[in-house]
């Protein structure tokens, strides 16, 4: 059986654990890769206009899919942690897939809720698995192997190395490698680690001397502190990752300037801004760029924030400007 | 301590019975205007929802008109409306208002916060009385359901147009005024027969269902009198959500005569999940409207309103397989009325043409959507 991954929204963060299970499983995975733009094209054109760029770049990926497998693959993930939920667009994410597909292909989402307790989850782990073996062993092993594949994916996003070379298990590049800058880029895993809609602000970045710090390499210890300091808990799983990311970082000076990177309409993202900037602005904090991305976003003006945003962090920092080479990536 | 509250339809029927009951002072938030807007759009984040500019605006001119404490409900989610107090007080105090956020959170963990904060703004007031005073604004919050409901069913009939808001209008008043049960029986007579001796004609009417999120389709301003609209041009309206429908933890809903599991199982083929909010009610209820005959559904939703963005990409299938025609209308700061009105008779129309169709037998369908 092909199963089709789409590489978009949560593949970004559980996309090896996706893959290595149903691989041991015995299915033959087929990946839609990353964003080119004629998925971001074709998705633009069939998601709901008010969907946020993430969904519609998921769509595209599904609908690149559509035609090569024989199942979609798209998950519920309704609850990651106890006590919190996923956005609302991932609870009904495979009814989204289901619409976009207009069942011509069946999609199978088994749903994950860490409100039931392990128990649920494990069942729903190991029904998907029968539709691939008669064999409990072999999933409960396809399961383990794939969590651990997981958790070192994770490690090494924690390291500093970015989704794509922590996926392929390189280790060579890292983002922070102890350069005079040190720029926190900050949002959803889908939002900073996808290349094409970020217009790879991660490479340009690095190519511009500037260390990047990402949520992930943030210690989970000082995020939880931070939480632990609101007056009303963030219910948003990851959004609390984004939350406590830029508070310690401003807290601590882990960086010298955050970029939060935010897509165009992101619901939580729009309530957290406001609880970010006003802690950033209490705490006396470091500069904040809030970067609003879109279909629509142009790569010279981005382009243009970005170095202007540097320059002014360098500035103050009492860099002295180098003489900047044009940056290609 | 001068309480106010943001309006939310017929909210401010239920809150002001509460505190007139217990002689509690408050402030009557103005009615939400355009100012409301201008200021809820100017301080408000750029694309946070709408009912969270709207009711920001509310709170701004609350302040001005004297309240100190500001009551606001809060959540968890996955709706963003659970985060609405603790962003808006944040918003108000970077703008230099003073005043108290009061936040009640009903989760069975936040619940000793939430008896000590109603201890606080009761003043003194037996918890016996309280309870009534509650008890009593919901009865009139649901005579005031049934009797909106009763005019989005007979507004289409009017002989001379807005003879029925008028009666309407009236009725708000006199169930404002009684105080006691007997005199809510009473009142409860005479409204419905206000409404009833409202001049009819026979005319042919159409059915359309209102679904969408909650604030919308209660805030008649907002939602640029979706409801009047409709009735005015010929339709027998009804809508899934109704205030007291709404507050009731049962999922039973009297006034809509919709049960949530009933509204689940009928979105079960397009939905599977609870998305927040009322997006599987609205795609629930849209299968159950089709069910009931009814010639199309009118959606209404802020924009960027995450679950209802969701009910919006389904509707379409929705639609298209059991052919009932859906008009999802987006509304925000920027939505023109004219542009509104259009739309909706256009809808009327298109839903006319498809009753006197299939009353017909012609084959009538759906052609593609866009």
């Amino acid at each position: 059986m092909r199963v089709g991954i789409p590489g978009g929204l949560l593949y970004f963060r559980y996309g090896k654990l996706w893959t290595s299970f149903l691989q041991a499983l015995g299915a033959e995975v087929v990946e839609s890769g990353e964003t080119t733009r004629s998925i971001l094209s074709s998705g633009v054109s069939k998601a709901e206009n008010e969907s946020c760029l993430p969904v519609k770049v998921f769509y595209g990926h599904v609908l690149a899919l559509r035609d090569k497998v024989d199942a979609i693959f798209v998950p519920r993930l309704v609850s990651v942690k106890k006590g919190t939920h996923t956005c609302p667009k991932m609870l009904g994410l495979p009814d989204l897939a289901r619409a976009a597909v207009e069942d011509k292909v069946p999609v199978i989402a088994p749903t994950i809720n860490f409100q039931e307790g392990m128990w649920a989850n494990y069942r729903a782990v190991y029904s998907l698995g029968r539709l691939f073996t008669r064999d409990p062993l072999r999933i409960v092993r396809a399961g383990l192997e794939a969590w651990s594949e997981h958790r070192l994916y994770l490690e090494r996003l924690t390291l500093g190395l970015d989704h794509r070379s922590a996926l392929k298990g390189e280790t060579e590049d890292l983002l922070c490698e102890g350069r005079e800058l040190r720029i926190g880029v900050i949002g959803h895993h889908y939002n900073v680690y996808d290349t094409f809609t970020t217009m790879s602000l991660l490479d340009r970045l690095s190519s511009m001397g500037v260390d990047v710090v990402t949520a992930d390499m943030v210690p989970e210890e000082l995020k939880r502190r931070e939480l632990r300091r609101l007056p009303k808990d963030i219910y948003w799983s990851y959004e609390q990752e984004v939350a406590g990311a830029i508070l310690a970082c401003t807290r601590y000076r882990l960086v010298d300037g955050i970029i939060f990177m935010i897509s165009f309409p992101c619901g939580p993202d729009s309530i957290i801004r406001v609880l970010c900037e006003q802690e950033n602005r209490r705490m006396g904090g470091v500069p904040m760029l809030s970067l609003v991305i879109d279909e629509h976003t142009g790569e010279g003006g981005f382009l243009t924030r970005i170095e202007a945003f540097v320059d002014m962090l360098r500035r103050r920092k009492g860099i002295a400007s180098e003489v900047r080479e044009a940056v290609a990536v | 301590m001068k309480i106010s509250w943001p309006h939310m339809g017929s909210l401010e029927f239920v809150m002001s019975s509460v505190f007139e009951e217990l002689g509690l002072d408050y402030v009557l938030p103005p009615p939400s205007s355009q100012r409301t807007l201008e200021l809820g759009t100017r301080y408000g984040p750029e694309f946070a929802c709408f009912p969270l500019k709207t009711t920001l605006g509310n709170f701004i001119e609350a302040i001005e008109a004297g309240a100190d404490t500001l009551i606001m409900v809060a959540g968890k989610g996955p709706c963003r409306f659970g985060f609405y107090a603790e962003t808006q007080r944040r918003i108000l105090e970077d703008a230099g208002y003073r005043f108290r956020m009061v936040m009640l959170e009903f989760e069975p963990n936040k619940l000793p916060a939430t008896i000590r904060k109603l201890k606080e703004l009761k003043q003194g007031r037996p918890w016996r009385s309280v309870a009534w005073a509650i008890k009593f604004a919901l009865s009139k919050a649901y005579l005031i359901d049934r009797l909106e409901q009763q005019a989005l069913h007979q507004r289409c009939l009017d002989r001379e147009r807005g003879a029925t808001t008028k009666a309407l209008e009236r009725c708000y008043r006199m169930v404002w005024e009684a105080d006691s049960y007997a005199s809510l029986r009473k009142v409860e007579q005479e409204a419905f027969g206000l409404l009833q001796n409202v001049p009819r004609e026979e005319r042919e009417t159409v059915k359309v269902g209102i679904v969408g999120e909650f604030y919308l389709v209660l805030e008649p301003f907002f939602n640029l009198g979706v409801e009047e609209q409709l009735g005015n041009l010929g339709a027998y309206v009804e809508r899934s959500v109704y205030l007291t429908d709404w507050l009731r933890p049962s999922g039973n809903n009297p006034v809509a005569g919709q049960h949530d599991r009933e509204v689940e199982e009928a979105a079960r083929p397009y939905l599977t999940h609870f998305v927040g909010g009322e997006g599987l009610r609205s795609v629930g209820a849209t299968v159950l409207y089709h069910r009931n005959g009814y010639d199309g559904v009118v959606h209404v939703m802020p924009f960027t309103c995450m679950p209802e963005t969701i009910a919006k990409s389904i509707l379409p299938r929705v639609s298209r397989d059991l052919g009932i025609p859906v008009l999802s209308l987006v509304i925000d700061e920027m939505t023109g009325k004219a542009g509104v009105a259009t739309r909706l008779e256009a809808f009327v129309d298109l839903a006319r043409f498809r009753r006197r169709a299939r009353d017909a037998g012609i084959d009538y369908s759906l052609q593609p959507a866009f």
